[in-house]
């Protein structure tokens, strides 16, 4: 069995199952946590519009907060959705969303979503770069925020030597890159990578909270 | 049932290998002349799309010379409009193309006649010569009246 | 069977002038992928290489690969360097027959001993050597008994290099490659399901002309014709480059000639010529032809999934096991959630 029957076979299945596994774990563990009850008397029947309100505008912040963060939220930004675009709009990558899923969807042209993944693998190398760096972010940076940083990192890298073909011949470049999204899905349930089911269900819970008690959070 | 030549099949693209080959094709001329130097461009180790082959061919054009070998199957041996520049092709049997070359040469090898070639046209060439002159003695054994004559013709007047 | 001409000797024996020994050569450099510096040298070579003998063993094969090799009736260039080899034994091929066949194949192998080549095609079993016999010698003695005088064994085709078809799962004859049975001989694996034509006769032409193996890769392919990937070579590169695909067989990227590896094509991980040389005489290949590339000169390449499923779709289980890890997680998330309350009311009662 070669490097890459192994990445895509065995590691894929156990990759998979481990972070199905791991998701549902803290999913469900989250919500069944104890809850405190809330006796006071609710200013709305529905929590809805409260919670929805919280999601969106925690993405918007007021001036006075912006401005001592726009550089986090400009970057965050970009590279979050350079991202995305890579992952999700790459012709090589629909197969394997749609042997998972069933159904793909059209694919950007290479020339952009390279500049995509340039961009954002720049973007997120200066940012980690900078944690190292910064006096504050030094002190309170655990390991937890530096795993998830090169987790993230390393199937940006590993995707574009693929595709540049330089260092290694191209089935183990492949191999490799298939590897790093495998280390990428068996971290995720276990770090900080899980604010991406988090982040808009507690959003929401924050904001229905806070609702019902007529404050505008 | 739809037939198959109605279906439209166009391919478009191109390997970017014509400049750089017209390049080599440049220098090498250029190192000919100064120093006597030829080369030789395998044609066919350099992946080319039709179009840019017939765009090679129509670059350099036609020349005036376009000889054919015929040996193990034929061989098209052409100069091209530009000289010193030749394009050779060669076909077995089938005529399946088994090699294609550009020489830039005075005149490509394979031309000129071979030196094994040669001896062996001597030796053949002397036996025929013998089978003639055999024919000939035969012939005036057997004719003494035109021995005279053939002793006349062949005798320079001094 | 004399092996004392060279092969300039059978060349002028059958009429063919100098010239077309240099075309001769010419041909072979191309085909070998030398640089044309070299054709001097290979007439050279060639002008006073002995024809040495070749000893051609079939043993659980489909032929292919001999037809591969026998394709062409007119004197080609394959042809000729093929007839240079004395062939001395090929049961598919030769007139003889039975007895008087297999005499043939001892009598060469011990006029020739410790010079012969012998190339093999099929794969053989070892679960029950009866699966495949000739003049009922099985293959792996057949096997065995003729590598032991011979200077080196040319394994043809995907299933003598690797195993191929029969090795392919679940295996039933128990099929192995040569390289499994032969240790002590220098063994190249020239594998392809078939092999092009032109590589069987180059590497056996390599072999003329510098009179030694030829340089070979880690799974023992010469890397003349297997150094480099179908991906590496293919004129549809720049669709690939581009993110221009063809979804089905006959769509428009289809028509238009755009890359196939969302169609399969395994091109970026299979090693051989046919972007190069191609087949045919270098007519087409399945790339041009419009169909991707089934890795067929790689190992085990019968069960490497779908020839249909891309690289990029991995072989990731079933919706089941997910569902079932699904249901795993959530039980072990509720069970720690309890544990969690427990300790929640606990540090509660504590506060009150």
């Amino acid at each position: 069995m070669t490097l890459l029957d192994f990445a895509r076979g065995p590691a894929m299945q156990w990759a998979l199952i481990i972070f199905t596994i791991g998701i549902f774990w803290r999913l469900v563990g989250t919500v069944l946590l104890y809850r405190r009850r809330d006796f006071s008397q609710p200013r709305r029947k529905s929590g809805l519009p409260d919670g929805a309100r919280a999601i969106v505008m925690r993405s918007v912040l007021p001036p006075e907060l912006e401005h001592n963060i726009v550089f986090q939220h400009v970057t965050g930004y970009l590279w979050h959705i350079g991202y995305f675009v890579t992952v999700l709009f790459l012709g090589t990558h629909i197969p394997f969303f749609k042997s998972l899923l069933g159904f793909g969807w059209p694919h950007l042209p290479n020339a952009i979503v390279m500049i995509a993944a340039a961009v954002s693998l720049a973007v997120l190398v200066m940012l980690l770069v900078r944690r190292m760096l910064h006096p504050v972010l030094q002190k309170i940076s655990t390991s937890d925020d530096y795993i998830s940083v090169i987790v993230t990192i390393l199937p940006l890298i590993t995707g574009l030597i693929s595709y540049a073909n330089i260092g290694f011949i191209k089935e183990t470049n492949l191999a490799l890159h298939i590897l790093s999204v495998e280390l990428l899905l068996l971290w995720f349930p276990f770090g900080k990578l899980m604010h991406l089911f988090m982040t808009f269900p507690s959003r929401y819970q924050v904001g229905a909270a806070f609702g019902r008690r007529g404050v505008k959070a | 049932m739809a037939i198959l030549d109605s279906i439209a099949v166009s391919v478009e693209h191109a390997t970017g290998n014509l400049l750089p080959i017209l390049h080599e094709v440049r220098h090498a001329l250029q190192r000919l002349q100064d120093t006597g130097e030829p080369t030789v461009i395998d044609l066919m180790a350099i992946p080319m799309a039709l179009a840019e082959e017939s765009q090679l061919e129509a670059v350099l054009g036609p020349g005036e010379i376009n000889a054919q070998l015929d040996s193990l199957g034929p061989s098209e041996i052409c100069e091209t409009g530009i000289a010193g520049v030749w394009l050779l092709t060669h076909y077995n049997a089938d005529r399946e193309r088994v090699g294609r070359f550009l020489e830039i040469t005075r005149v490509p090898t394979i031309l000129e006649s071979q030196e094994a070639d040669m001896r062996r046209g001597l030796t053949e060439l002397s036996r025929r010569i013998g089978t003639l002159e055999a024919d000939e003695f035969m012939t005036d054994a057997m004719n003494p009246a035109a021995q005279g004559d053939r002793r006349n013709t062949t005798r320079t007047v001094e | 069977m004399s092996n004392s001409m060279t092969l300039a000797e059978i060349l002028e024996r059958r009429g063919v002038s100098r010239r077309g020994f240099l075309k001769f050569s010419a041909g072979i450099a191309s085909l070998m992928a030398m640089p044309p510096s070299m054709i001097p040298r290979i007439a050279a070579a060639l002008e006073n290489a002995r024809r040495p003998s070749l000893i051609y063993l079939s043993f659980q094969e489909c032929t292919g690969c001999t037809e591969s090799l026998t394709r062409s009736h007119a004197p080609t260039l394959e042809g000729l360097i093929f007839e240079a080899i004395s062939l001395d034994y090929h049961h598919t091929l030769q007139a003889a027959a039975g007895y008087g066949a297999e005499a043939a194949r001892l009598q060469a192998m011990e006029e020739n001993a410790g010079s012969y080549l012998v190339a093999v095609d099929g794969s053989v079993p070892l679960a029950d050597p009866g699966y495949s016999t000739i003049a009922g010698v099985s293959n792996v003695d057949m096997l065995r008994e003729t590598a032991e005088g011979a200077a080196a064994i040319i394994a043809i085709g995907t299933c003598a290099s690797f195993g191929g078809i029969p090795h392919a799962n679940p295996n039933p004859t128990g099929a192995v490659p040569i390289s499994d049975i032969v240790k002590d001989k220098p063994i190249i694996n020239v594998s392809g399901c078939p092999p092009i034509p032109t590589v069987i006769t180059g590497v056996l032409a390599q072999y003329l002309t510098f009179g030694k193996l030829p340089e070979l890769d880690d799974l023992g392919r010469p890397k003349a014709f297997f150094g480099q990937t179908i991906h590496d070579r293919c004129y549809r590169r720049p669709f690939y480059e581009k993110g221009q695909y063809a979804e089905t067989f006959d769509d428009e990227g289809a028509r238009k000639g755009w890359c196939l590896f969302r169609l399969g094509c395994k091109g970026p991980v299979t090693y051989n010529a046919c972007a190069t040389l191609k087949w045919n005489a270098g007519t087409s290949f399945p790339i041009e032809s419009g169909h991707g590339c089934l890795g067929c000169s790689e190992p085990n390449f019968w069960d490497k999934g779908s020839f249909y499923d891309s690289l990029s779709a991995t072989q990731w289980g079933s919706p089941a096991n997910l569902g079932a890890a699904a249901l795993a997680g959530a039980a072990i998330g509720a069970g720690s959630a309890m544990l969690a309350r427990r300790q929640q009311k606990k540090a509660q009662e504590k506060q009150s």
